[in-house]
């Protein structure tokens, strides 16, 4: 079965090959870059001698070096990537073999189609976990001196770290599997599993850019001009530590009403989004597991 | 491959299943000797794909069983899947893939796989090996595809519609290297196909299906034996005639019948004035079945014993 999921996939495992080596050369082009103009606007210095809290201007300098469309592409292509690969993937699997009739072939072999299933689904979500993971790795990296002064409680840098980018892969894939046992056509399946994850993918991505929903309040004294300039693009935060993600500011009296995401949530914010990713592509998986098994009664 | 003669290849006790609230096949029984040729003839929809899914593995009856050797097919499991070959209509292959990549398939999922056999093949047919599938002709893929069916060494081989879509030649060729795979190893083949003469000349068990019901079945040598055309006067009532009507056509003068009925019966009815009788040929007897409207399994059961009765 390894060869032969090997041989019926090897188009797709190029073509994910040649999207890795893309992201791969720009990952690593941009975070030599970073690190480089990091380093050249004397961040490092600021940031452990005041913590963060003297480094506005340097760090606003800095981050205006990525604005200008140079990290763009990039985080666009991040942003479709696992919808795209993951129905790429997923949809001919069952699609194609039905919409051909090989599925006779497939499954007359001495080997039962939930063996045959269970072999492909295993290899090919192991090959995309490990694509994932790797795309994941390079691009931790590449964004690390951004993320050291910024927010990673939201998009883009939330959707390509942790486990949201792989999660968000094996949903698509599952979604397009599902979609080919469906409509028992290659193409239909693709575009139909990329639109189905658009759902999920909307719904993760409202959720932590428009609808932060782990934020907490905190009353934190202020004076004077401080308190007039607060906001929630004040930088450093207005909480005084880099990473938390204000979401709004009031002012009442001689305190700032803070509400926020401090940025250690973004561990459980990548479980809760990952998990809804993971759980779709589980109902999606099993379903076809479940209608491909009852085909023969 | 051999396999004690006393049991059957294929035997069907009350095979049925159900598609939502329509019966695909219903009631069939029957029972195939090893080594046979089956022709499994039919109009379409008939239940003859449905025949051969349940008879490989690839559907699960609604109720009865057909077993293969004594052994109830079981759908999707390893057992029944590695005891029948399965050529599906349009002989699916994967299209992208070269003969060998194909033949590796096979080899991948089937334990008996006969790397020799395929290959010999392949050379005896001129197929290289390094060809992709879908630069060969219709009739070199048929060939392809029967040779991933033989070299899976099943003692059953169930084809459907084999030869659909192929040219008169690659028929022939096709049809040759069925019968002597066959002859060659003892192989039971079982083959749906509309091509009636195709049938005549190869096969010797027939097996006839319409409205998802088993119509006739037996050797074909019993079945014409136990059948013949009667030409009797115009009107004559199916009570005056010997054994069962299948058919009947009315001319202006006479009329013609299939009758299912010993030769004896035949010959003493034969004899009165304005009768004549001759021997049922092969395409009579299947396309006077494949006339008839579907019969029940009560009535089923008796053009069986009508058939068996004569073959004693």
């Amino acid at each position: 079965m390894i060869w032969v999921t090997w041989r019926q996939h090897r188009v797709q495992a190029f073509a994910m090959l040649a999207v890795f080596a893309f992201i791969a050369i720009y990952g690593v082009a941009l975070g030599v870059w970073a690190r480089s103009a990091f380093n050249a606007d004397g961040l490092p210095a600021c940031l452990a001698h005041s913590g963060g809290a003297d480094c506005g201007a340097t760090i606003t300098s800095f981050f205006s070096r990525f604005n200008r469309g140079a990290t763009l592409p990039l985080t666009l292509l991040l942003f479709v990537i696992p919808g795209f690969l993951g129905a790429v993937v997923g949809g001919p699997l069952l699609g194609a073999e039905l919409e051909r009739g090989t599925w006779q072939l497939a499954w007359s072999q001495t080997v039962p189609r939930g063996r045959w299933l269970a072999a492909k689904l295993g290899l090919v979500s192991t090959a995309l976990v490990v694509f994932g993971a790797s795309i994941t790795a390079i691009m931790t990296w590449a964004w690390g001196p951004l993320d050291a002064v910024s927010i990673r409680l939201q998009p883009p840098p939330f959707n390509f770290e942790g486990i949201s980018l792989t999660c968000a892969l094996l949903c698509a894939f599952g979604l397009a599997l599902l979609a080919g046992l469906l409509l028992r056509n290659t193409i239909g399946a693709m575009v139909a599993g990329y639109f189905a994850w658009e759902v999920p993918f909307v719904v993760g991505t409202l959720l932590t850019g428009p609808l932060q929903f782990m934020t907490t309040t905190v009353r934190i004294p202020c004076a004077g001009a401080a308190c007039a300039a607060a906001s929630t693009n004040s930088t450093p935060p207005v909480t005084g530590h880099l990473g938390d993600f204000v979401t709004s500011v009031v002012r009442s009296g001689n305190e700032l009403i803070v509400s926020y995401v401090p940025a250690d949530r973004f561990w459980p914010m990548q479980f809760l989004v990952g998990g809804m990713y993971l759980a779709v592509a589980v109902v999606a998986i099993g379903t076809a597991v479940w209608l491909l098994h009852r085909r023969t009664t | 491959m051999t396999h004690q003669s006393s049991v059957p290849a294929l035997a069907a006790e009350g095979l049925g299943k159900r598609y939502g609230h329509a019966w695909g096949l219903r009631d069939c029984t029957f029972s195939v000797p090893a080594g046979s040729i089956v022709g499994l003839v039919g109009p379409n929809g008939a239940g003859k794909t449905t025949l051969l899914a349940l008879t490989v593995g690839l559907l699960a009856p609604t109720e009865g069983e057909i077993s293969v050797f004594g052994s109830p097919s079981r759908a999707n499991t390893a057992d029944t899947l590695a005891r029948v070959s399965y050529l599906a209509q349009d002989h699916p292959l994967y299209r992208g893939f070269t003969v060998a990549d194909m033949f590796r398939f096979g080899r991948s999922l089937n334990p008996s796989w006969d790397s020799g056999l395929a290959e010999a093949r392949m050379a005896s047919l001129g197929i290289p090996l390094r060809a992709k599938v879908k630069a060969l002709s219709g009739g070199q893929q048929a060939q392809v595809a029967l040779t991933m069916a033989l070299a899976k060494r099943a003692p059953v081989l169930a084809l459907d519609e084999p030869v659909a879509s192929l040219d008169p030649l690659a028929r022939l060729d096709f049809m040759r290297d069925v019968v002597a795979a066959s002859a060659e190893t003892g192989l039971t083949v079982i083959m749906a196909s509309h091509v009636i003469a195709e049938l005549e000349r190869l096969c010797d068990w027939l097996l006839v299906v319409a409205g998802g019901r088993l119509q006739l079945t037996g050797a074909v040598d019993d079945l014409l034996a136990g059948h013949a055309v009667l030409t009797v006067p115009r009107r004559t009532p199916d009570g005056d005639v010997p054994g069962s009507t299948i058919d009947r056509t009315d001319s202006e003068r006479h009329s013609t019948l299939l009758v299912a009925a010993n030769p004896e019966q035949v010959a003493v009815a034969a004899s009165q004035p304005g009768w004549a009788a001759e021997p049922a040929g092969f395409e009579q007897l299947v396309l006077g079945y494949l006339r008839r409207p579907p019969v029940t399994m009560a009535m089923a059961g008796q053009a069986r014993t009508a058939g068996t009765a004569v073959a004693s």
